[in-house]
């Protein structure tokens, strides 16, 4: 369904792969106008991420990843709002919606292969908005839920750090984002990724191997719920508000535009491409009223002229500029294979 | 991963926070930024066009505020509540901005009083949600349009006592908490005078196909037609309504029109008869919208509509409010802002304290037919205008 991933991550890169988000995560607030904005980055980043796992590794295209987004804001608000839960608390039971609810959606839908599938996910993104449009005493329908809290990191009642300042919520949610994408990289790098790329790669073959398509397709669509539900509950408490258009089918076009800008196949990828649309939308929408139709026209651009997205644009560029390096290393195997 | 690698991440990250992240911090100046928020991009980058003009109106009045250069930025709302917060986050943190007005949408505006309530701050708005000024008001937040109880009373009663004879109504509504307002609102108004409501046809927030309602309420022969979803469902519903032949059998009655741009788009032929509730019509004889008029024609070479002239009075009101408070302080504003009396686009008009509700009027508006109009514009008749508001122990606002 996807396009095969142009850059499998190599075995060994994960720490050079881990120092280059950490320099991004570094720079990103420097370079940016605000701390706010780096952060909203982050956590588009982490529902990419999350939606390159099902794309990029798996070869399903969902369009029902705002309905987890969705689903995490509005559980960790209501958990935080109504019973008071903490901040960590919060972000667990977001993962736990995200994780159940992919796990319904994906029983269903997954019984479905290619575009079947994808109109399942997308009906089920639908039901789930007009569910929350209607269910308007919990999630404030069409006026969104407001007074969402941002709690502190506290100890025995003891704060720790402030979250309300929000170069402080910036670090929070940079040091999340690394344990997630290392979490991630763990996940595909071991033999549960590899037979989702064999998945990927020949959904038939793997089943002739022996492998249970459908128990290891719900397992990544479950990971992936959790992980977008988490960045739900994290825009939410940026926002300190949970907007309908959280769950609405346009949510789930912009992560998934944001992981095919990016690099479908590259985790890091995620980062371009949320930090692309996200910049893009700011000043496109300067420009321009009818930015969306130029974030169309870039994003055309990138599926015809750099398949691989972003990352794989950049590792193309890398190739060109470094001539030298790579022929020194395709003549060198040469003479290995010849010796 | 390797330990070491995870350790070594964990120290970056711990020193992000004691980064200057802060750097872009512009340096206060002498100069009082006034802030604009408008949908300059996005589904109602039409809106956000003249209601910026308007804001840009009133700024050019005042060229210095208490001595400060005053200077005007927009931010873009970009019709996304999400984006408008985060925006409003970042002005307040950055440049220690202080004073907005604006917002299309009800979920922005809402979203945004409650950042701005929190850095201490003043916002007018006149967008719809009659939550603005009721259980989700606060002492930062003031609202200049008619809310839903207002715009129900000023059209539904004068149209019963203008047309005694007609007493059987039928409702098409948006189901969402909006329509349901004004519904509610109408129900109680059909109750007190002892007219009949024959039916009504709920339809969903995407709808934009309503043949299927309009030959339900031609099956229930009533004798209005009511109309109270807005915006281009508005427009679409009275279009079809139109083309269905229903002027010709029944009156039709559109409770929330977005006023003069809505009814160039629908055209004459489309308005003839029918009955148009209005925030704000250009026509209206007062000394200051007879100075907006000018000031649009002369600046923009236009008449004034529904957005233009609500952030023109509303940035106005803002910067009179605080020449009269002598103080940049939010606080001070605000206290200024409260009860206060100005002229305004319907006449005079004041601030109730209790719950920063502008008390001014609201129009009923009737379609000119082509041969009467006198200019393009002309295209309707004020019918009859009047306040009507909710009592405040009725709003749910706790200011009081």
């Amino acid at each position: 369904m996807s396009e095969k991933n142009p850059l499998p991550v190599a075995k060994g890169r994960a720490p050079a792969l881990l120092l280059l988000v950490l320099v991004s995560l570094v720079a990103l607030p420097l370079v940016l106008p605000s701390a706010t904005l780096a952060t909203e980055i982050l956590i588009f980043a982490l529902a990419a991420l999350a939606c390159n796992l099902l794309l990029g590794y798996t070869g399903l295209l969902s369009f029902g990843q705002g309905i987890f987004f969705g689903v995490g804001a509005y559980g960790a608000a209501l958990l935080m709002i109504h019973l008071h839960w903490g901040l960590f608390a919060a972000l667990l039971g977001a993962a736990l919606f995200g994780a159940v609810l992919a796990l319904l959606v994906g029983a269903l839908a997954i019984r479905r292969k290619g575009i079947y599938f994808v109109m399942l996910t997308l009906a089920f993104s639908q039901m789930a908005y007009f569910l929350a449009y209607t269910l308007s005493g919990w999630t404030g329908g069409d006026n969104g839920l407001l007074d969402v809290p941002r709690p502190n990191i506290e100890i025995a009642g003891h704060v720790l750090v402030d979250l309300s300042d929000p170069r402080h919520f910036y670090a929070f949610v940079a040091v999340l984002f690394v344990l997630i994408f290392a979490g991630a990289l763990r996940v595909i790098r071991s033999p549960f990724g590899s037979t989702l790329l064999a998945i990927r790669e020949n959904e038939t073959r793997a089943a002739a191997i022996g492998y249970d398509v459908r128990h290891f397709k719900i397992l990544v669509f479950m990971l992936s719920g959790a992980i977008t539900g988490i960045a739900g509950a994290l825009y939410a408490m940026l926002l300190h508000f949970a907007p309908l258009s959280n769950i609405d089918l346009m949510m789930s076009e912009n992560i998934l535009i944001m992981t095919i800008v990016g690099g479908t196949g590259s985790l890091f990828g995620s980062l371009l491409g949320a930090g692309a649309i996200v910049v893009l939308g700011d000043v496109l929408s300067e420009l321009w009223p009818r930015w969306l139709m130029l974030l169309g026209a870039i994003l055309i651009l990138v599926v015809v002229f750099m398949r691989g997205g972003l990352w794989g644009g950049l590792a193309d560029l890398s190739k060109r500029l470094l001539p030298s390096r790579s022929a020194e290393a395709k003549a060198a195997a040469k003479t290995k294979e010849t010796l | 991963m390797q330990r070491r690698t995870l350790l070594k991440a964990g120290l970056a990250l711990g020193a992000l926070g004691s980064l200057p992240l802060g750097a872009h911090r512009a340096f206060a100046d002498e100069s009082l930024t006034f802030y604009g928020l408008k949908s300059m991009s996005g589904a109602f980058a039409s809106y956000g066009k003249y209601a910026d003009m308007g804001s840009r109106l009133a700024i050019a009045e005042y060229p210095q505020l208490l001595g400060h250069p005053l200077t005007y930025k927009v931010i873009d709302t970009e019709g996304n509540a999400g984006k408008a917060v985060r925006k409003v986050q970042e002005a307040i943190g950055q440049d220690g901005a202080r004073f907005f007005q604006g917002c299309t949408l009800s979920s922005s505006a809402l979203a945004v009083s409650k950042e701005i309530h929190k850095a201490g701050g003043v916002f007018m708005t006149p967008v719809g949600a009659d939550e603005i000024t009721g259980k989700d008001c606060n002492s930062s937040t003031f609202r200049w349009s008619v809310p839903t109880y207002g715009a129900i009373r000023e059209t539904l009663i004068p149209m019963i006592r203008q047309l005694p004879q007609a007493k059987r109504w039928y409702t098409i509504t948006p189901q969402y908490v909006f329509g349901d307002a004004l519904l509610d609102n109408a129900r109680k108004v059909f109750a007190e005078f002892g007219v009949e409501h024959i039916g009504n046809s709920y339809h969903s927030l995407q709808e934009q196909e309503f043949s299927g309602y309009l030959t339900n309420a031609i099956a229930a022969k009533p004798d209005v037609l009511v109309l109270l979803n807005f915006g281009s469902q508005a427009s679409n519903a009275l279009r079809q309504a139109v083309n269905f032949g229903i002027k010709d059998r029944m009156h039709v009655l559109m409770v929330w029109s977005a006023g003069l741009d809505q009814f160039q788009e629908l055209g004459s032929d489309m308005l003839e008869g029918a009955y148009l509730g209005a925030q704000y019509w250009h026509q209206v004889d007062t000394p200051l919208n007879q100075q907006l008029v000018a000031a649009t024609q002369k600046a923009y070479g236009i008449n004034p509509n529904y957005p233009l002239a609500a952030d023109y009075i509303g940035t106005k009101v803002m910067l009179e409010a605080i020449v009269k408070a002598g103080s940049l302080d939010g606080a001070a504003v605000s206290a200024a802002l409260q009860g206060m009396r100005f002229q305004g686009p319907t006449g005079e008009e004041l601030i109730r304290p209790g719950d920063h509700q502008v008390l001014k009027d609201y129009y009923l508006l009737r379609g000119k037919a082509q041969g009467q109009m006198r200019d393009e514009d002309d295209l309707a008749e004020v019918i009859s205008s009047g306040r009507s508001f909710v009592e405040l122990d009725h709003t749910g606002c706790t200011l009081a």
